[in-house]
């Protein structure tokens, strides 16, 4: 950025014109301008509108019908019964207990690892934290897709590089990463994660060089050890970036997971990588359940709001240790 | 005595960061690796191809509409960050320069599409579509996408660090807001700016969902649905597939290769999504 602040002295705005005439037209000229924001704001407020607050207010709508996507067919009014289908149908717990397992599987790779090597290569040389940084971060500006490619082939049962190595130091038969229903979902997991841990970990190097320094000599003067340090100094200075990564992580780790699933797994083997996310997928587009695919969106985003509403009350509770 | 324990930790901080680049380098590598290994080669172990070959791309490249595919995912991303990178300025414009009814409302309202996952509203943006007759069709990829609530904040925030004895000094000077906006402003944030539309265009050369939903036929589709749609038609062509994979994540791993520090910078304090 390039302004230059130093060569724009400020001009006391004249304050002249009581005549009426004048002021007629000054209010005119108020009154256009009153519209000229919102002009601005129009194309923004209009896609939005059109593209993101319509269809979720269709998806409620939907949700009380039955369906099956065909133009031709008529909806159907079903009340409350898609909802209540949603509550026997067997894939509807394993999708949701694998959720639960996807959102708990990144937290390691998107706070627990991240802290640490934030927290213990902290004080490293500028030029070589500059290439770590660059290195660290590839996986983030990879496209899913292509991600999912390359794990595809180093995972591979029989040729992938994996699994080359791992027979190499003594494993006897080799892993069926995506095709063995009790490996399928960590390794998802696993590569989900992979994706996230270097953007995590930058995220609290940068939050960690913006301590005052001062603090941690204030406290080694006080004979503080090292945990005590980190315990009392470093955690607590570092907790909005801490919420802010908890929050990232636990709302969109499962649907960040989606690609790899429709890619690698298709949602198997035996449904045992099947996601809330993925679910609404297959009842939308493979058996065409509309109404039940709506019904479980709805869910799906109340209870979404619900934890990102939990997190902002909690971020400005902790907010104080901003300063 | 210290100088021994300073170098351990050193040591210590080094392998760690090591070990780590090494987990994210790796798959890259390995990536480009068996894109240039002959075919008896690929399923060897080695480190390095021992004879160079660029039939893997060859083959990639004719079994499937690449340079259409590729021709199809510039364009989208082009038009989409340029049409993001608009709109986003217009509205950082309004909500930086006046204060009005409702503006804080507003503000919200586009702050909190960021809560909406793509698959809450997939269903009936896809019937939009379809009654439009815009699937397989650029046009239905790139309009759902023309605006980006994140870019509106992120330019917002550039937008209120802006000095305003700056925009007065241009209004007394008979400018008006337009021009203030193409004339002060925006040359003023050219840095800020790119390094937002370089964000943009990463994304969406990397999406996938939505042409997953939208487009059918290759020849109208992005490089990453090519890809899935060649992944799962032969599943032992490993050299190919690594081949295709990297033509895929070529611009985009170009543009990192340029830029990666303000890439880095920008996505670090504007998060994801």
């Amino acid at each position: 950025m390039n302004y230059d602040t130093t060569t724009s002295p400020v001009l006391p705005n004249s304050k002249t014109g009581s005549k009426p005439r004048e002021k007629q037209r000054k209010a005119l000229r108020i009154r256009m301008s009153g519209i000229k924001p919102y002009l601005y704001l129009l194309p923004v407020v209009l896609s939005l509108g059109f593209w993101v607050y319509r269809p979720l207010v269709q998806t409620f709508q939907l949700s009380f019908y039955e369906w099956n996507l065909l133009p031709t067919s008529p909806k159907t009014y079903v009340g409350w019964q898609n909802f209540e289908n949603l509550l026997t149908l067997p894939e509807m717990g394993n999708a949701l207990k694998n959720t639960l397992i996807y959102t708990i599987g990144v937290i390691p790779f998107s706070l627990i690892l991240p802290l640490l090597i934030a927290i213990f290569t902290d004080n490293i040389g500028k030029r070589s934290r500059n290439v770590y940084r660059a290195l660290i971060f590839i996986p983030m500006i990879m496209a899913p897709v292509a991600v999912s490619s390359v794990w595809r082939w180093i995972m591979h049962p029989t040729n992938g590089i994996l699994n080359q190595a791992l027979q190499y130091f003594g494993l006897d038969e080799p892993i069926r990463f995506f095709t063995d229903e009790r490996w399928a979902i960590y390794s998802i997991t696993f590569i989900t994660g992979w994706k996230l841990i270097g953007f995590s970990t930058l995220i609290f190097s940068a939050a960690m060089t913006g301590i005052n320094k001062e603090y941690y000599e204030a406290a080694k003067i006080d004979r503080a050890n090292r945990w005590q340090i980190i315990r009392h100094i470093t955690l607590p200075l570092l907790s909005p970036s801490i919420l802010f990564m908890s929050m990232l992580s636990i709302l969109f780790a499962s649907e960040w997971s989606f690609s790899y699933i429709n890619v690698l797994t298709q949602g198997g083997p035996l449904g045992s990588t099947t996601n809330i996310y993925y679910l609404l997928w297959q009842y939308g587009f493979q058996t065409f359940a509309v109404g039940w695919s709506s019904a479980a969106a709805v869910v799906l985003f109340i209870g979404f709001g619900l934890i990102a509403l939990g997190f902002m009350k909690l971020s400005k509770r902790l907010s104080f240790f901003d300063d | 005595m210290s100088m021994k324990k300073i170098n351990a930790s050193t040591l210590f901080k080094h392998a760690m960061l090591i070990a780590l680049c090494f987990l994210a380098v790796f798959p890259l590598y390995w990536m480009i690796n068996t894109s240039f290994k002959t075919e008896g080669e690929v399923f060897s172990a080695s480190l390095w191809p021992k004879h160079w070959t660029f039939d893997n791309y060859i083959q990639a490249w004719n079994s499937i509409p690449m340079a259409r595919m590729i021709g199809n995912s510039m364009l989208v991303a082009i038009s989409q960050t340029a049409a993001q990178l608009l709109t986003s300025i217009l509205a950082a414009y309004a909500f930086t320069r006046w204060n009005f009814r409702g503006s804080s409302i507003i503000y919200g309202l586009i702050g909190l599409t960021w809560l909406v996952p793509f698959q809450v509203i997939m269903i009936p943006n896809y019937v939009v579509i379809s009654n439009l007759g815009w699937k397989d069709t650029l046009t239905g990829l790139i309009v759902p996408n023309i605006v980006s609530a994140f870019a509106v904040m992120q330019l917002y925030n550039a937008f209120k660090a802006f000095p305003k004895t700056l925009i007065e000094a241009a209004r007394l000077d008979g400018a008006s807001d337009w021009s203030v906006l193409w004339c002060t402003i925006v040359p003023n944030l050219k840095a800020s700016i790119s390094s937002i539309g370089i964000l943009l265009f990463i994304t969406s050369w990397n999406d996938y969902f939505w042409p997953l939903l939208v487009t059918n036929k290759l020849e109208h589709s992005t490089m990453q649905k090519g890809l899935q749609m060649f992944m799962s038609s032969d599943a032992n062509m490993w050299g190919p597939l690594m081949a295709a994979t990297t033509i895929a994540s070529l611009p985009v791993l170009i543009i990192y290769l340029l830029l990666q520090r303000q890439i880095i910078d920008s996505f670090v304090k504007g998060g994801l999504r």
